[in-house]
């Protein structure tokens, strides 16, 4: 990259790195190959620098600003009382409601995950047969993501209404059930319907990674596989899933974190309630923030850690993807 | 470290300290060096789905009191109420102070020294024209620090059309109310034996579990507190109401799930004409008369016969903050916004009470409707508003005190420790 920096169009075709250097001699006076010069001498910085300056303002300044506040009591209207150690970690994991936040979170994950990439593996193979209607198809499993998380989670609360709900009066109308339901008013009723919305958002991104990987997969291969005297499944095991492993891990981290950080359709759908019953620990950090900010950014830096652990998986996951 | 790394790094350094400084100051207020004075103000949106907002109706206030007064200006910030408590926080939080807001609670800002008192910011004149009940919930150890700026109080609701259906007794077009809890529940039965989809509203939900379930306990000689003001969240009358609320729930009484229901949505339900009773406020004579429904007004029943009814009043509040040090500025444009005409027209846009005893003269004659909530706020009673650990009882009340139809000692326990520990 520093040799783009030295940037006279007669410049030698490959100095050096340190290629700037005699031009300095020349550069004492404030001419126009001087400030050429200076600019040279700070290499790739002047490119890189914007971006640079963006990663330290949106994501480390934050960061360092929620851990100072993790470590000051600050009540729930924003009153500072100072610092307060690791007492606001400590408040934290004394509060009888983590335990049960953090489980269900686990299960959400891993419920949410793995029905989106076996549903999105069975779309992705049908996508990819040729058959009438399939451009228009493919459009509409667009939709879910085109439009706006939040309002396809209130949509789906509305239907799910008590006395206004369409599900219940369609039910009720069947027989299907002899009294309404409130489907988000306790946690038994709320957490499936959850998982099913957070899954029906999450189909589109899956679906179009794993199609796309799945486009990538070489006739040939297949050929070979028949002429072998390979079943259809024993292709799909054989040779379909290990040449998508690329695209089905890319999908499968940016899921989990996804999923993990997921806000909008729990708290469009009930808010993480009734009491904590239904939050993440995402949304229990939001809940705990109209109390104790100090609390709430303890319970952020609990949420980064396992985030951060998450991305370490995508590098090495990644890593291991380059290697094969 | 090589020089390139240094120049770099310095160089993001100052970009970002000057970025930041230009947030910082952009979004301050104070004297220009015309002589005129800049105040922030954020108030809270009373308006409905989009419809009347009190942006508009700030926008006039502010307008005229510039014109009265050229050397003050407002810098005003409408919020609506879902977000004003955490958008006050976050400036709280930065140090970037309003100097008046509209709203919520007053009390862990005065405890912390941030308000001013009344005297302060409000003509004494004004003062004693407040309502006594109200005045006095605007207290802290003595010395008025929360202004009140509107109110409110409750009364039970009930639909006529879904009363005649249970062929439940009228008294000529009004409906008989039930007196007690015993009453509540057979006038319940019958709105449910005649397929009525929710017989008693209680609207549990996150968003004012905390009034409603203060009106029910204060009806049972329960409450937040003792005349003491020590906590008593978990009292035992308190507990036997959630016994007694959990049980017509379990009888399907209610809705299926009250500690989910929030009370605009409820509101809504009763306007289509599927909610038999509840506890109402006067903001619903808008929707009611939208909806030509026939209602019947009446006191909020007691749990045992021949009790006092008891009713809540609700205060809205409005304060001015010290840092900012705009107090002159601030008690002009208090006094103006407190000015007769101001007040009841901001109280009919919205069916909410006037505080001061001069618009509550005007306010009786203009809307009859408003008459019986007014006569109820002298003896209302308040959540105790003035206690600065109530801010974060309040938010924890709210979200938890649905799980008491379940548990109710439990639950209750709960709060009573988290109203014990708050702000530790």
């Amino acid at each position: 990259m520093p040799e783009q920096t030295t940037t006279t169009p007669a410049a030698h075709p490959a100095p050096p790195p340190s290629g700037a250097r005699p031009a300095r001699a020349s550069g004492r006076r404030p001419s126009a190959a001087g400030a050429r010069n200076s600019l040279a001498r700070l290499g790739p910085w002047p490119w890189i620098g914007p971006s640079v300056v963006l990663i330290l303002m949106v994501v480390v300044w934050p960061v360092v600003e929620m851990v100072i506040t993790s470590t000051h009591k600050i009540s729930g209207l924003g009153i500072d009382f100072g610092s307060d150690g690791i007492g606001r970690y400590r408040k934290l994991f004394d509060d009888a409601r983590l335990g049960p936040v953090m489980a269900w979170t686990v299960v959400w994950t891993v419920l949410v995950v793995t029905f989106t990439m076996v549903v999105s593996l069975a779309l992705a193979q049908l996508y990819n047969q040729k058959f009438p209607g399939r451009r228009f198809t493919r459009w509409a499993l667009i939709i879910p993501w085109a439009s706006s998380v939040i309002v396809t989670s209130i949509g789906f609360r509305w239907m799910l209404d008590e006395v206004a709900g369409v599900l219940n009066r369609a039910m009720l109308d069947l027989g299907l059930i002899h009294s309404a339901e409130n489907w988000t008013g306790d946690a038994a009723h709320a957490k499936p319907w959850l998982i099913l919305v957070a899954v029906f958002v999450s189909l589109p991104f899956t679906t179009y990674t794993l199609l796309a990987g799945l486009q990538t997969v070489p006739g040939e291969v297949y050929e070979a596989a028949r002429v072998d005297g390979a079943g259809k499944w024993q292709t799909y095991w054989r040779v379909t899933l290990p040449l998508l492993r690329p695209s089905f891990l890319v999908a499968l981290v940016i899921n989990l974190i996804n999923v993990f950080n997921s806000f909008p359709v729990i708290w469009g759908m009930t808010q993480g309630g009734p009491n904590t019953d239904t939050s993440t620990s995402t949304v229990f950090m939001y809940i705990l923030g109209q109390t104790d900010v100090g609390e709430a950014a303890a319970m952020s830096v609990v949420n980064f850690a396992v985030v951060i652990v998450m991305v370490l998986l995508f590098l090495k996951v990644s890593r291991w993807n380059e290697e094969s | 470290m090589n020089k390139r790394l240094w120049i770099a790094t310095a160089t993001a350094a100052t970009a970002a300290l000057a970025l930041t400084a230009c947030g910082g100051s952009s979004s301050g207020s104070g004297s220009s060096a015309d002589g005129t004075t800049t105040i922030k103000f954020v108030a809270a949106d009373y308006g409905s789905n989009g419809q009347n907002p009190s942006q508009a109706y700030w926008d006039g206030v502010v307008q005229a009191f510039e014109q009265a007064n050229p050397k003050v200006k407002v810098d005003l910030q409408v919020i609506n109420w879902n977000d004003i408590s955490a958008k006050l926080a976050t400036m709280v939080q930065n140090k970037q102070y309003p100097d008046v807001v509209e709203g919520p609670g007053y009390a862990s800002f005065a405890q912390n020294g941030l308000l001013y008192g009344a005297n302060d910011v409000l003509d004494a004149s004004v003062q004693s024209d407040l309502v006594p009940a109200l005045a006095k919930a605007g207290q802290q150890n003595g010395t008025a620090y929360g202004i009140p700026f509107v109110s409110s109080s409750r009364a039970f609701l009930i639909n006529n059309a879904l009363w005649q259906k249970a062929g439940l007794p009228m008294s000529g077009s009004q409906a008989v109310a039930p007196k007690t809890w015993a009453e509540v529940e057979t006038d319940a039965k019958a709105l449910k034996a005649a397929g009525v989809q929710v017989p008693l509203g209680l609207p549990l939900g996150s968003e004012e579990a905390q009034a409603e379930s203060f009106m029910w306990e204060m009806n049972n000689g329960g409450g937040y507190t003792d005349a003491a003001g020590k906590w008593t969240v978990n009292a035992p009358a308190n507990v036997a109401t959630f016994q007694q609320l959990g049980k017509w729930v379990d009888a399907g009484l209610t809705e299926k799930d009250p500690g989910s229901v929030k009370r605009t949505d409820l509101y809504a339900d009763f306007a289509s004409g599927k909610v038999g009773m509840l506890n109402g406020m006067p903001t619903q004579l808008d929707d009611i008369k939208k909806n030509n429904l026939q209602v019947t007004w009446a006191a909020l029943p007691t749990a045992q016969a021949g009790g006092t009814p008891q009713t809540l009043g609700v205060g809205d509040w409005i304060y001015g903050f010290k840092p900012g040090g705009h107090a002159a500025q601030i008690k002009a444009f208090l006094n103006f916004a407190f000015q007769k005409d101001n007040q009841v027209k901001f109280d009919e846009e919205y069916n909410l009470l006037p505080v001061t005893k001069s618009a509550i003269t005007q306010v009786q004659t203009d809307v009859p409707a408003l008459v019986p909530f007014l006569n109820a706020l002298p003896a209302a009673q308040f959540v105790p508003v003035a206690n600065p650990a109530w801010d974060t009882v309040n938010a924890q009340v709210k979200t938890q005190i649905g799980g008491a139809l379940k548990d109710p000692q439990g639950v209750l326990d709960t709060l009573q420790k988290a109203a014990a520990t708050a702000g530790q």
